[in-house]
């Protein structure tokens, strides 16, 4: 009997997915140009429906790849060729609400902002905010550590995770709290990319939902100005609750999806939201006005109307910016603020070189850069030369003291990004702690850490079109 | 100085029972501080009441509880617990076979490999010999009153059995006591 058989007849009728057709909706995540079909999909209703698959995988040697909503974009969750995928869409609940102590007991298969709208009413919500809120589960924020536009001042995934229960592939139970004493297991968990366990309960950290919220918008003439202003509100002494930027070419695609008034002969627009009590945040406000007085035109939301108008540019950038390309390539490099103008100067060289257009959106509080390569897939070489941008972008990175992935993981898409940053004794200690967790390495493997001999083998490709300029850096 | 880490590297290789302390370690003082990037890295040696001094010239503060201020961050970070947990973002390290490993880093998002400079918190010192630290610092105003961290103690065996493996992952041979 196979492996489909078998699961097929342990588990009620509906549980099972097979066949061509029907799997392939989940034949990749958010990251569509790598595909592949999985043996069987398995939705299972309950802890004890995945044990059982669990234990049927195990027995038959078959890895395991764990999904959420499948929103991701770095191929975490792509089906393997010989896989069961594990999707705990079904998993939905909010278990319980402790208004008091601004907790909340979740299935993992919780939308993000689902958890918010239950908490809404006890003026809670959950504060770390991926731009996939509406379709992404807390399962898959765990496994990513997810962040969002608000995590300069409320934190990742990981600092909103109270307490989880996990399984390991041999379906035991082992529950992580904050409180342990001993090693940090509960953070290890975070950005774990499904290859440790599985999270079948997760406790959240709730925030109270802020009296006020107003967002300044700042254009500047110059990108460097733009970016040295960033800078210039963290010397103040301000943590806005978010601080993104954009430069022209993404003022004006989101000015052309969203018309919200930007103005388009901006080099660089920046947006500042503060948040808290009415006093505090005009406070801040004063402060901030006064850091951005060089700003070419400068504006405050007036109402709770105005705020989300001009927000509705920024968060419709991506597809913004795919009405203007067949395919964009979106990039997740993080560095050091202070390098930002830098690194603005030298994509814009790279995008000369690749003859490939380049939006950037940027988390800039956090130095976290989303640039957007506009390519076509149907023009042959294009998708290479695009990946080929990208990684330079990412050497750039971690050159910079940053690194290749701020919040989107490494999946399968930054397999080889992964060499630059770590040497083999560093990657070698990563699949150590796999096995400690897994080891018959059934969850999600050949995810997330590069095996050493890939490495090795784009060594010898970079040395041999000669351009392995980089020495092993120190990274602090 | 930079020396100090071969000498580290070479006594740890030399060593078959090694108890890690901040005199012992003699590797201290702050390597990288910008204010406006809201992080510090420093050699894991360096008293809180040094980092202290030179986050006080600029209107900033740990974020992290610390009840003495003339221990070592690094000892800080081997006790562990759940506010320096958050405030951690890199670490430099020794393994138990000599070799000098970085995880983590200076930035505030960072998910490339796994949360090793996370896990090591709360590791009193048996995994391996940290050596520097980067985390993040927050102006003053924003950082209301620290506690102690509260912690329990009941771990259950699976919990002691995957300890014990990640031990062997950084210190094969068992030399940290």
């Amino acid at each position: 009997m196979s492996i489909v058989q078998e699961l097929s007849r342990a588990l009620p009728k509906g549980i099972v997915i097979t066949g061509e057709e029907n799997t392939r909706p989940f034949e990749c995540d958010g990251l569509s140009v790598y595909r592949q079909k999985p043996l069987a999909v398995a939705l299972p209703e309950s802890i004890e429906q995945i044990k059982q698959i669990l234990k049927i995988c195990k027995a038959n040697n078959t890895p395991v790849v764990t999904r959420g909503a499948g929103t991701g974009l770095a191929g975490g969750a792509m089906p393997l060729e010989k896989s069961i995928v594990l999707g705990l869409s079904k998993l939905n609940k909010v278990k319980s609400i402790d208004a008091e102590n601004q907790l909340a007991v979740v299935e993992p298969g919780v939308r993000n902002i689902a958890i918010s709208e239950a908490v809404a009413e006890y003026g809670l919500y959950y504060a770390p905010d991926p731009s996939s809120q509406i379709a992404c589960t807390i399962g898959g924020n765990v496994a990513e550590n997810s962040g969002g536009v608000h995590c300069l001042k409320y934190g990742l995934t990981v600092h909103n995770i109270e307490s989880l229960t996990m399984l390991t592939m041999d379906g035991e139970e082992l529950t992580l709290s904050r409180q342990d004493d001993g090693m940090g297991l509960l953070a290890l968990m975070n950005g774990s990319e499904g290859l440790l366990g599985i999270m079948i309960e997760i406790t959240v950290k709730l925030t109270p939902t802020p009296q006020l919220a107003r967002v300044v918008m700042a254009a500047y003439d110059s990108v460097r100005d733009c970016a040295n202003a960033v800078a210039d509100i963290i010397k103040a002494g301000i943590i806005p609750a978010g601080l993104e930027m954009m430069d022209k070419f993404a003022i004006e695609a989101a000015e052309g999806f969203a018309k919200v008034g930007y103005p388009l002969d901006a080099q660089a627009l920046l947006l500042c939201e503060l948040d808290g009590s009415e006093a505090q945040v005009q406070a801040e406000l004063d402060i901030v006005l006064k850091v951005l007085s060089g700003a070419s035109t400068l504006k405050v939301s007036e109402s709770e109307e105005e705020r989300l108008n001009l927000w509705k540019g920024r968060k419709s950038a991506f597809p913004a910016v795919g009405r203007l390309s067949p395919d964009y390539y979106c990039m997740d490099g993080t560095i050091p603020r202070r390098h930002l103008a830098d690194m603005l100067d030298k994509i814009n060289e790279l995008s000369e070189k690749y003859q490939l257009r380049v939006a950037n959106v940027f988390h800039a509080g956090d130095g976290n850069l989303h640039p957007l390569i506009l390519y076509d897939a149907n023009i042959p070489g294009e998708l290479e030369r695009t990946e080929e941008f990208g990684t330079d972008i990412l050497k750039l990175s971690v050159d910079m003291g940053g690194t290749i992935t701020g919040e989107h993981g490494v999946g399968i898409e930054k397999l080889n990004a992964m060499c630059h940053q770590f040497n083999n004794k560093e990657l070698e200690t990563f699949h150590k702690i796999k096995q400690a967790f897994d080891p018959d390495s059934l969850l999600n493997p050949g995810k997330a850490v590069p095996e050493l001999h890939r490495c090795a083998e784009l060594g010898a490709m970079h040395v041999h079109h000669g351009e392995l300029p980089h020495p092993e850096l120190e990274r602090f | 100085m930079a020396d100090r880490i071969a000498q580290l590297q070479a006594l740890v290789q030399a060593s078959s029972s090694l108890h890690i302390n901040t005199e012992w370690l003699d590797y201290a003082g702050v390597v990288e501080y910008y204010p406006e990037e809201l992080v510090m890295t420093v050699k894991a040696g360096t008293t809180i009441a040094e980092l202290k001094k030179q986050l006080s010239k600029n209107n900033q503060s740990l974020t992290f509880y610390t009840k003495d201020d003339d221990v070592s961050i690094g000892a800080v970070y081997a006790n562990g617990g759940q506010d320096i947990s958050d405030s951690v973002l890199g670490v430099q390290i020794i393994d138990g076979n000599g070799e000098a490993l970085n995880f983590g880093g200076q930035v505030m998002k960072n998910v490339a490999g796994y949360d090793v400079s996370r896990l090591l918190v709360g590791s009193k010192g048996k995994l391996a010999v940290i050596t520097q630290i980067s985390f993040k610092v927050l102006p003053s105003t924003y950082v209301g009153e620290l506690s102690a961290p509260i912690k329990t103690n009941n771990n259950p065996a699976l919990r002691v059995e995957i300890e014990q493996r990640l031990k062997s992952v950084f210190d094969p041979k068992g030399i940290f006591q």
